[in-house]
């Protein structure tokens, strides 16, 4: 069975974590999400996609389901494990002091799931204010700096005063919180396959991708310098690589996270890699990958 | 008319001032009928004597404030910690001192299980272990064929074997840094946090929700408190699904079912949610099953460092802890429970917790007014006289953890908050010099059940190594009596039915085998012989 990826929504309470999925539910994905929230009632699914609902459960047509998560999270998402079929992939909505990072460990260690990044979610109008909350400062803080992609609500993602509230949180990719299908684009599964299309430049609104065949035959080493060189921006990555002494290398690349596992089975080498929109986005990993090869 | 039963007693502790002592107790219809000497029940006609309980001491039963289901459950698996423990059948568990000792005591199990079954040991806490910190060389002793894994006595930390950490697929290679690797970059066996736990708890079948609530923790749970003397019990943060709330109806129902559980609904979430469920609950409340308060969560553990704790904070320099619950949504939540009639307990280990928890409550009190509501702080371990002073003006209640100052004494002087804040923790004299609403707790499976032995921590305040943690904040015997029945029984609501002997209140007793109040005998030994719950005797 296909390991489940794990994507986290954290962020403070109000900030927009539960419209936000809400968002991610009504986007075309093509997937069959699993979301786990807290707050069961702030869930608003459209009637026509309404296919049953019960104390802890509801189900829609397209195959998404929303669970709660009251009780034990870890076994939650156990049950989530268990489900057959099991889904496409799993969104956790971590509580609004929790920290994302907490959560997102279990993908870590299950080998049955995969880290797909954090994502936090900024009120971009109260948190400077939050922010000087001593009592709650530091977890908030947490929050920011354990997500790969940070999502602003309320005002524009690079609002200034939002920048300089965030200060040494806010390097990572940031993108705004009614841009549910750049969110969805960069995080769920389907845009970013190893059997990527020879070389491409395939261009979605908010986010690019890129993709090139034929990778050079790379030793773990030489693969970890290069990733250490990934220019920011770079949100997820994904490669299949030969190892000069023979087998392949599967790479994972999620925000800070990094994966290199030994493959003996054979495969067609690739590489794929997705970012945020901007204009120098796609030559940076152009010179990033020639700098190898 | 219905029969009235006089049990005699070579001493009857009464808890009520106009009459603290007593020799005879008359029962009728699971209630109290009349108490005094032999001729106590003469206006009430006839009547028939029990000498059952002639050779013990009565007292009201034992109210355990503060406790979780679990703690019967847990000994569905083999008890492997330092203190010597007593499980729900009766038979005595010594403590383990050494490594070796404890592989012995899992390689015993192994020997008991089918061929495969994984073995599980709990309650163990390495600090009482002067040898190598457990690792998986020492597990694969016990067995290399399945899994074997020791959970540590604070449940975030376990202890695996070889073939468990193969089951889980764990490797030199696992990111986690919770899966934690020796110096040649295996993993030792050692797990810390429910991440790096889960994977492991999750192949071996250990759910902590069904040891929670299956039929079988309501029974052991039911069990234990029988040997603990304990005739009502908590089970403080309960998830009480729809088939948890049959199950516990049809099993506390039953006519043997020998303790009264009040459990919390957990608090989580939208606060009008939380506060539709908890009255729907107390619709469906019995005798012995009393719905509709709920638990809140708010901070950390102090051994944990993760409470959260004033200026100047932790000793060793640690950050502040941690919030399971944000401020904000501690006001939202205390506010919503306020305006529905709906009482709360709330955790709080730190005193900051304590601090913004009061706040809370005192907001939620100017705009819903309630004299009645007794919200509980749970735990207070680190409460000031300022802090008990305002909980005693807001009328909330305060339930201590005065086990604390004995198991994690020293390491609070040594390591989390120093010798001057750890002598006043649990400051159980202050909470009643103040007027504050007191009780005393064990928070079990955390610490073991048993009142008395709480009550024995309250009086002496001494830690594991001997030292007395300020002698000033001790209490006396029948002070300390009093928390453990009419203290903790007021911060449940049910005073005016339990915690202490008089016409009119429920027949619930503990049969002690000495005198508590006498001074030759420390509390934690007095013998507990079991308990009369409705006048029905279970005797262990």
């Amino acid at each position: 069975m296909s390991r489940l990826p794990l994507t986290v929504v954290g962020g403070y309470l109000g900030s927009g974590k539960t419209t936000l999925i809400n968002r991610l539910l009504a986007v075309d994905h093509g997937l069959r999400l699993a979301v786990l929230v807290n707050d069961f009632g702030a869930i608003n699914i459209d009637a026509a996609l309404l296919k049953s609902a019960r104390e802890d459960t509801i189900e829609l047509t397209n195959g998404c389901v929303c669970c709660s998560m009251a009780g034990n999270l870890y076994y939650a998402i156990g049950d989530m494990l268990d489900r057959s079929p099991r889904p496409d992939h799993l969104i956790v909505e971590a509580s609004g002091i929790a920290d994302p990072a907490k959560i997102a460990e279990l993908a870590l260690s299950e080998p049955e799931m995969a880290y797909a990044g954090i994502l936090t979610v900024i009120d971009g109008i109260n948190y400077p204010v939050q922010l000087a909350n001593p009592r709650i400062s530091s977890q908030l803080r947490g929050q920011a700096s354990a997500a790969d992609l940070l999502v602003v609500s309320k005002t524009p993602p690079d609002d200034p005063a939002v920048t300089a509230a965030l200060g040494d949180c806010g390097s990572d990719p940031r993108v705004g919180a009614d841009d549910a299908a750049t969110v969805a684009g960069l995080v769920l599964g389907r845009t970013l396959t190893r059997e990527a299309p020879a070389e491409s430049r395939a261009k979605h609104p908010g986010y690019v991708q890129w993709s090139s065949t034929s990778p050079p035959e790379l030793t773990r080493t030489e693969i970890e310098a290069l990733l250490s060189r990934l220019p920011s921006g770079v949100l997820r990555l994904k490669a299949l690589i030969a190892d000069p002494s023979g087998g392949m290398w599967e790479v994972h690349v999620v925000g800070e996270q990094r994966e290199i596992t030994q493959r003996v089975k054979s495969g067609c080498a690739a590489v794929a890699a997705i970012g945020l929109e901007g204009a120098e986005m796609v030559d940076a990993i152009e010179d990033w990958w020639n700098s190898t090869v | 008319m219905a029969e009235t039963r006089i049990f005699a007693a070579k001493k009857i502790i009464t808890m009520e001032r106009g009459q603290p002592e007593a020799t005879h107790v008359a029962v009728r219809d699971g209630r109290i009928l009349a108490v005094g000497g032999a001729d106590c029940a003469a206006p009430w006609g006839d009547f028939t004597i029990d000498d059952r309980l002639s050779d013990a001491v009565l007292m009201p039963g034992l109210v355990e404030g503060h406790a979780h289901m679990m703690a019967g459950a847990m000994w569905r698996y083999v008890y492997v910690g330092f203190h010597d423990r007593i499980d729900p059948d009766g038979k005595p568990w010594a403590g383990v001192s050494t490594t070796d000792a404890m592989v012995d005591r899992l390689a015993g199990e192994r020997a008991r299980l089918a061929p495969g079954v994984p073995v599980f040991g709990w309650g163990f806490d390495p600090i009482f272990l002067a040898s190598e910190r457990l690792n998986r060389i020492h597990l694969d002793q016990v067995a290399t064929d399945r899994p074997v894994a020791v959970m540590f006595s604070n449940f975030h930390l376990m202890c695996v074997n070889s073939a468990a950490l193969k089951m889980a697929g764990y490797t030199a290679e696992t990111p986690l840094d919770g899966v934690v690797k020796g110096p040649d970059g295996e993993p030792t066996g050692e797990l810390q946090e429910m991440a790096a736990m889960f994977p492991v708890l999750r192949r071996m079948g250990i759910d902590f929700r069904t040891l929670s609530q299956s039929a079988e923790s309501i029974a052991a749970y039911g069990q234990v408190a029988v040997r603990a003397g304990v005739t009502t019990i908590t089970d403080l943060y309960s998830m009480m699904e729809d088939d948890d709330v049959e199950q516990m109806l049809r099993q506390t129902g039953a006519e043997d079912y020998p303790v009264r559980i009040v459990p919390a609904l957990g608090a989580a979430g939208d606060p009008a949610r939380v506060a539709d469920r908890a009255l729907r609950l107390r619709a469906r409340s019995t005798d012995k099953l009393r719905l509709g308060a709920v638990k809140l969560m708010t901070d950390g553990s102090i051994q944990g460092w993760t409470a959260r704790v004033r200026w100047p904070g932790y000793v060793g320099g640690q950050p502040n802890g941690l919030w399971n619950t944000a401020p904000d949504e501690i006001f939202a939540l205390a506010e919503e429970m306020q305006r529905r009639g709906v009482q709360m307990h709330i955790h709080v280990n730190g005193d900051e917790a304590a601090e913004v928890s009061l706040d809370a409550l005192d907001a939620a009190a100017r705009k819903h007014p309630w004299l009645g509501a007794r919200h509980v702080l749970q735990h207070c371990q680190m409460m000031d006289r300022a802090l008990f002073r305002r909980a005693a003006e807001l009328g909330v209640a305060c339930n201590l953890f005065a086990n604390h100052l004995w198991y994690f004494g020293d390491q609070h002087a040594a390591r989390t908050i120093g010798p001057d804040r750890a002598c006043r923790m649990n400051a159980v004299r202050t909470a009643l010099d103040e007027g504050v609403l007191t009780a005393i707790h064990s928070d079990a499976p955390v610490t073991p059940l048993g009142p008395l032995v709480t009550a024995w921590c309250a009086v002496n305040r001494q830690a594991m190594s001997g030292v007395t943690l300020g002698p000033q904040e001790r209490i006396s015997r029948a002070q300390a009596l009093e928390l453990i029945t009419l203290g903790a029984a007021s911060t449940l609501k049910l005073d005016h039915e339990i915690g202490s002997i008089a016409p009119g209140k429920r027949a619930d007793f503990a049969v002690l085998g000495a005198d508590p109040l006498e001074n030759g005998l420390a509390l934690k030994d007095v013998p507990v012989f079991g308990t009369v719950f409705g006048g029905r005797v279970n005797r262990v």
